[in-house]
C-alpha cells in the first residue's frame, strides 16, 4: 500500500516536472512554433507619393477604388477543397447575373486564390462603377461574404495631359521588407514608364505589414495591425500646365512633338509628344485590346516622339554651323555670297529652297533667308571638323540627361560612324548636307530645344529635368562662346522672326527669336517633310526656348510656327492689336512658303 | 431510515468525493471549451451532455456508496460474465467509427469491463481461501485475459494497456505468485523494449524496404499503432502525417506557459491546429493546459493526487481485503489513465486514445468511473463497520 502510494505521487511529480519543462521552461520555442504555424504577415504597399506641376497642380493621385471581394472563409465548405472552389465560383455567377455585369474571374483564378491566398480577399470585380456599387448595396444581404474591398488605385486627373511624361503605373509585388517574411501582399503600383518609373523608389512608400491569423485549414481567423505602411514621397515638377497643355493643344491632329525649356537653369516647361494616350484607361489594369491597339496604331501613341524621336533637324540646326565659322579663323561675317538657287559640288548639286537665288547674302541675311547655298558652301570652306565640334558642345549626338527613363542619343556622324556603318568614307558632300541639318544627322525634338536654350542664355548647356531640384541648375557643359559671335547669330535668328520664314512665330508685344527648318526625309520610298521650328524670347533675356517638329507639315514656317507662337502666348499673354490695319498690311508673300 | 442514512454519508470520505467533483467541474469547463468551436449545434452542446452524465453518475455514485459493496461484489461473476457476452458482441453488431469496432448500443463495453474485471480480481483474491499460487496466476490470467483480447481485436490498444498496471498492481497487493508477476514484469518490459528496438532498427538501420517490412511485421502489431511508435522514437519524422496530433498537443500545452492565455483562447483548438475530434476527449488535457497553464495543469495534478491519496486512506483503512483490493484495483487503473493521458499529451508517451478521467468527455467511461468511485466510497463507509462490528 505504501509503495503504491509512492509509485503515485512519484507518477504525478514526474508529470509535474514534465508539463514545468515543457509550458515553463520551452515556453517560448512552442509559442514561437505556433505564431509561425498560424500568423501570417501580409505586406501592404505605402501610399504612392502625388506628382505635381510647378504650379502645384496635381497631376498624378491616388483615388479610393471599389473592388467587389469574396471572403472565402465565409463560403467555406466542408471536405475537399473543390467543394469551396465550386461554392464561390457559383456564388460569382449569381452576383454577376444579380449586378449585371459579366464576370473577369475565370475558375481557375478562383481556384489559384483558394490555394494560394486564402486568407486575402477575392477581388471578383475591381474598380466598379457607382450604380454597380448601388447595386450591389441592394442585394449586399444575400451575399454573405462578399464585401466591397477599396484599395487605392492611380488617377490621372488632367487625363492624357503629359501623358508621355508621367507615364503610367502596373501592378506587382513590393519590394520584400528587410528581415522579414511575408507570406501574403497586397500588390503595389509599380511604375512601368515615364516619370512614374524614374521616381518610382521616391514615389513607392515603406510597406507596412498586417497580421493574419490562420486556422488549420487556412482560413483567415483574425486581423491586425502590424508596423505602419509609409507613404511614399511627393514628386514636383518643373512642368507648367497652361504650356503643357498650349503646347499639346497645338500638336493635336499632327504626328510630332516639343519641348519647352527655361534656358536659365534647364527646367522643362512643357514637353509633349502627338498622338498620346490616357493614363487613366491602363487603371486598374490595361484591357488588353486597349494595349493591342495602342501598339497597332501608325501614329505610335505610346511612343515619346520628344526624346525618342530621332529626325533630321533641317534648317535648325543652321545657327550651329554658323557659330561654327565664326569661330572659325580667318571667317568674315560681313562676306558675301552669291546664292543662285543651288550650291554644286563636283557632281552633286544641292537645290536652295528659293530657285531664283538669294543673291548676294551675309551670314546674317543668310540665316534670315535660311539659304542652303550659303550655309553648303560655309560648310564646306570651314570643313566638317568646325561644325562636328560645336554640334557636340551643344549636346548633339548625345543623351540630354533629362529624367526619363528612355532618351536616344540621335545621331551626329564622324568619319570612322560613317565608314564603320556605311562602308563608306566621309565626303564633302556629307559636310554640305549636315551644314544644313540633313543627312545622316538625326536628333530628338528636346535636343534641339536644348540647342534653342544654348543660343538663348548665350552658350551655357544646362541639364534639362522635369523634376523641381533645389540648388544651383546644374551645367553640363559652357561652350565659352565669345559674346560678339553669338550675338551675331542671335540677331539672325531674331530677324528670323521679325522678317523672315519664322514670322508666325511672332507675338505682340514680345520679341522673340526663331529658326524655322524643313528637313526632306525618305519614308519607305515616299518623300516626306519634317517641319521645325525652334525659338526663344524675349529676345534680350530668354527666359522660354523650345524646339516642336511636326512630321509630314507643309513647312516649319507655315505648319509650325503658329504652334510656336501659341505656346509663347501660354506664356507671356498677347497684347492686344493695335489697329487693325497694320495686321492686313502684313506681307503674305510667297518666301514664307519655304526656308 | 434517515438517521442511518445520514450516518452512513458521514463516513462517506470527502476529500475523494471533492477532488473528484473537482475534477468533473473542471471537466465540464473545458468540454465546453474544446466543443465551442464546433459547428454542428448538437456537438456545441457537448458540454451539457457532459454534465448530464456527471449528474446521473452522482446519482449512482450515492447509491452505489450507500450498498455495501461486498453485496455488489458478490455478483461481480454475474458482471464480467455480462460485461464479456456485449464484448463478444462488439465485432458482430457494434458500430465502427474511425476503423474501429468499439460501440455496442451506444456504450463502449470495453470500459464496464474494466470495472468488471477488478471487481471480479477483488472477489476472487478476497475470500480467504483463494488459491494465492500459481494456479491463483493461471486464473488471473485467463480472466483478464478473455476481455483483453477481445479488446484488443477491436482494436483498442490503450484500454488493453491499463490492464495490465491495474491487474499486476492488484496482483501485487493480494500476494499472488510473487515470483511469477516479477517474472512476468521482466518478460514484459523485455518484450516492450524489443518491439521498440526492432521498429527503431527498422528506421534507422539501412536495410531494403521488404526486410524493412519483414521486420516490422514481426511485431505483430496493426499499422496505426507501428506509426504511434514510431511517432514516439522520432518525433520529427512525420509532423504532418501521423505525428501531427502529437505536435500539435505539445504545441498547445507548451504555448500555454506558465498561467495560460485564458479561458476560452486557446488557440490551438479555436483554429483547428487540435483536431476537433479529439480535443474534447483524449486531448481535453492539452486545451486545459494551454488555457490554464502550467498553473492549471498543476492544479488538475494536485486534484488527482487528492483523489489517488484519499482514496489509498480509504484502502489503508478498510479491514477487509476484498475492499482493499478493489480499491487498489480503480486507484491503479485511474492512476494508469491520467498518466498515460497526460504523458502521451505532451509527447512522452505513445499516443494510445485513453480518456483522462472525469475530464476527458466520454460517457461510457464517465459513468464508469463514478461508479467505480462510488464502490470505494462503499468501502469507506462498511469497510470500516466491519471493524467494528467482527
Amino acid at each position: 500500500m505504501a509503495l503504491l502510494a509512492f509509485v503515485f505521487a512519484a507518477g504525478i511529480v514526474f508529470l509535474a516536472f514534465a508539463l514545468h519543462r515543457v509550458q515553463v521552461v520551452q515556453y517560448s520555442d512552442f509559442s514561437r512554433d505556433q505564431v509561425r504555424q498560424s500568423v501570417r504577415r501580409v505586406q501592404v504597399p505605402g501610399p504612392r507619393g502625388r506628382i505635381f506641376d510647378r504650379n502645384g497642380v496635381v497631376l498624378a493621385e491616388n483615388r479610393a477604388s471599389y473592388c467587389i471581394a469574396y471572403y472565402v472563409e465565409e463560403l467555406r465548405k466542408r471536405g475537399r477543397w473543390q467543394n469551396t472552389i465550386d461554392a464561390v465560383d457559383a456564388d460569382i455567377d449569381r452576383l454577376a447575373a444579380v449586378l449585371g455585369i459579366p464576370r473577369v474571374l475565370s475558375k481557375e483564378a478562383v481556384a489559384n486564390h483558394v490555394m494560394q491566398s486564402l486568407p486575402m480577399p477575392l477581388l471578383a470585380w475591381r474598380d466598379v462603377d457607382q450604380e454597380t456599387l448601388a447595386r450591389w448595396a441592394e442585394t449586399e444581404e444575400s451575399f454573405p461574404g462578399v464585401d466591397v474591398f477599396v484599395q487605392p488605385e492611380r488617377s490621372y486627373p488632367q487625363g492624357s495631359l503629359a501623358a508621355h511624361v508621367l507615364g503610367y503605373v502596373g501592378r506587382g509585388r513590393p519590394q520584400p521588407l528587410p528581415g522579414q517574411k511575408s507570406h501574403f501582399f497586397l500588390p503595389e503600383m509599380i511604375g512601368k514608364e515615364g516619370l512614374e518609373r524614374q521616381y518610382n523608389p521616391t514615389l513607392t512608400g515603406v510597406s507596412g505589414g498586417q497580421l493574419i491569423r490562420v486556422d488549420a485549414r487556412g482560413y483567415k481567423h483574425a486581423v491586425w495591425d502590424g508596423e505602419p505602411a509609409v507613404s511614399g514621397r511627393d514628386v514636383h515638377l518643373t512642368l507648367d500646365v497652361n504650356v503643357q497643355r498650349a503646347l499639346e493643344k497645338a500638336l493635336r491632329g499632327w504626328r510630332g512633338a516639343g519641348a519647352v525649356i527655361d534656358p536659365r537653369n534647364g527646367d522643362v516647361l512643357a514637353l509633349a509628344s502627338s498622338p498620346t494616350f490616357d493614363p487613366n484607361d491602363f487603371v486598374p489594369v490595361m484591357p488588353a485590346g486597349l494595349w493591342k491597339k495602342l501598339n497597332a496604331d501608325e501614329g505610335l501613341p505610346l511612343y515619346n516622339r520628344a526624346v525618342m524621336g530621332r529626325y533630321a533637324p533641317g534648317s535648325t540646326f543652321k545657327p550651329v554651323t554658323a557659330i561654327a565659322a565664326l569661330l572659325h579663323a580667318g571667317f568674315n561675317p560681313d562676306e558675301t555670297y552669291l546664292c543662285e538657287g543651288a550650291f554644286s559640288l563636283g557632281t552633286m548639286r544641292l537645290r536652295c529652297w528659293n530657285t531664283y537665288g538669294h543673291g548676294a547674302v551675309a551670314l546674317r541675311k543668310a540665316i534670315e533667308q535660311s539659304c542652303n547655298s550659303f550655309f553648303c558652301h560655309l560648310g564646306y570652306t570651314i570643313g566638317y571638323e568646325a561644325i562636328y565640334g560645336e554640334a557636340q558642345k551643344v549636346g548633339l549626338g548625345q543623351r540630354t540627361g533629362i529624367d526619363l527613363p528612355a532618351e536616344t542619343a540621335g545621331l551626329l556622324p564622324t568619319a570612322e560612324w560613317k565608314e564603320r556603318n556605311l562602308k563608306d568614307k566621309w565626303r564633302p558632300g556629307d559636310t554640305c548636307h549636315i551644314s544644313i541639318g540633313q543627312g545622316l544627322l538625326v536628333t530628338t525634338p528636346l535636343q534641339m530645344a536644348v540647342l534653342a536654350s544654348v543660343f538663348a542664355n548665350g552658350g551655357i548647356r544646362y541639364r534639362p529635368h522635369l523634376a523641381r531640384r533645389e540648388g544651383a541648375p546644374e551645367i553640363v557643359f559652357d561652350m565659352g562662346w565669345p559674346p560678339d559671335a553669338v550675338g551675331l547669330v542671335r540677331n539672325g535668328l531674331h530677324d528670323v522672326a521679325a522678317l523672315g520664314t519664322g514670322k508666325r512665330v511672332q507675338v505682340r508685344g514680345l520679341q522673340v527669336a526663331a529658326k524655322t527648318g524643313t528637313a526632306e526625309v525618305d519614308v519607305g520610298g515616299v518623300r516626306r517633310k519634317n517641319t521645325w521650328v525652334t525659338a526663344f524670347a524675349p529676345f534680350d533675356r530668354p527666359t522660354v526656348a523650345m524646339a516642336i517638329m511636326v512630321e509630314n507639315g507643309v513647312s516649319g514656317g507655315l505648319t509650325v510656327a503658329p504652334m510656336a507662337h501659341d505656346v509663347l502666348v501660354s506664356v507671356f499673354g498677347e497684347a492686344p492689336e493695335e489697329t487693325p490695319s497694320e495686321t492686313a498690311a502684313l506681307p503674305a508673300g510667297g518666301e514664307e512658303r519655304g526656308d | 431510515m434517515l438517521k442511518r442514512l445520514i450516518e452512513r454519508f458521514r463516513c462517506l470520505n470527502p476529500l475523494l468525493f471533492a477532488c473528484m467533483a473537482g475534477l468533473i467541474v473542471v471537466g465540464v469547463a473545458f468540454v465546453y471549451s474544446a466543443c465551442s468551436v464546433r459547428e454542428d449545434p448538437e456537438l456545441r452542446m457537448l458540454y451539457m451532455r457532459h454534465a448530464e452524465v456527471g449528474l446521473a453518475g452522482l446519482a449512482g455514485y450515492l447509491l452505489l456508496a450507500w450498498i455495501d459493496y461486498r453485496a455488489v461484489l458478490r455478483w461481480s461473476w454475474l458482471i464480467y460474465l455480462v460485461c464479456l457476452l456485449l464484448l463478444v458482441l462488439v465485432p458482430f453488431i457494434g458500430e465502427s467509427t474511425m476503423g474501429a469496432r468499439r460501440w455496442l448500443f451506444g456504450i463502449q463495453p470495453s470500459e464496464p469491463a474494466k470495472l468488471a474485471i477488478i471487481m471480479i480480481l477483488a472477489w476472487l483474491f478476497g475470500r480467504r481461501e483463494a488459491q494465492r499460487g500459481a494456479p491463483g496466476f493461471f486464473l488471473t490470467l485467463a480472466l483478464v485475459g478473455v476481455p483483453g483480447v477481445l479488446i484488443l481485436l477491436q482494436p483498442d490498444l490503450g484500454t488493453a494497456m491499463v490492464l495490465v498496471p491495474t491487474v499486476f498492481a492488484m496482483l501485487f497487493a493480494a500476494n499472488v505468485a510473487p515470483r511469477l508477476l516479477w517474472t512476468c514484469v521482466a518478460v514484459g518490459v523485455a518484450a516492450g523494449v524489443a518491439i521498440m528496438s526492432v521498429i527503431y532498427i527498422a528506421e534507422k538501420a539501412d536495410l531494403p524496404q521488404e526486410r524493412r517490412d519483414a521486420l516490422i511485421e514481426a511485431t505483430h502489431l496493426k499499422p496505426h499503432q507501428v506509426k504511434r511508435l514510431q511517432v514516439f522514437l522520432f518525433p520529427d519524422k512525420d509532423l504532418h502525417g501521423s505525428g501531427y496530433n502529437r505536435r500539435q498537443s505539445e504545441i498547445a500545452v507548451g504555448s500555454g506557459g506558465a498561467w495560460g492565455k485564458g479561458y476560452l483562447k486557446g488557440e490551438q483548438y479555436m483554429l483547428g491546429y487540435l483536431p476537433p475530434s479529439v480535443s474534447s476527449n483524449d486531448f481535453i488535457f492539452a486545451v486545459l493546459a494551454e488555457e490554464s497553464g502550467f498553473a492549471g495543469s498543476l492544479t488538475v495534478l494536485l486534484l488527482f493526487l487528492g483523489l489517488l491519496w484519499s482514496g489509498l486512506w480509504v484502502a489503508f483503512r478498510c479491514q477487509n481485503d476484498t475492499g482493499r483490493l478493489f480499491c487498489v484495483g480503480v486507484l491503479s487503473l485511474t492512476f494508469s489513465h491520467m498518466f498515460i493521458n497526460i504523458a502521451m499529451t505532451i509527447g512522452m508517451m505513445p499516443i494510445t486514445g485513453l480518456p483522462l478521467p472525469f475530464i476527458s468527455y466520454g460517457r461510457t467511461f464517465m459513468l464508469t468511473m463514478m461508479a467505480a468511485l462510488g464502490l470505494v466510497q462503499s468501502v469507506s463507509i462498511h469497510g470500516r463497520e466491519s471493524e467494528t462490528r467482527f
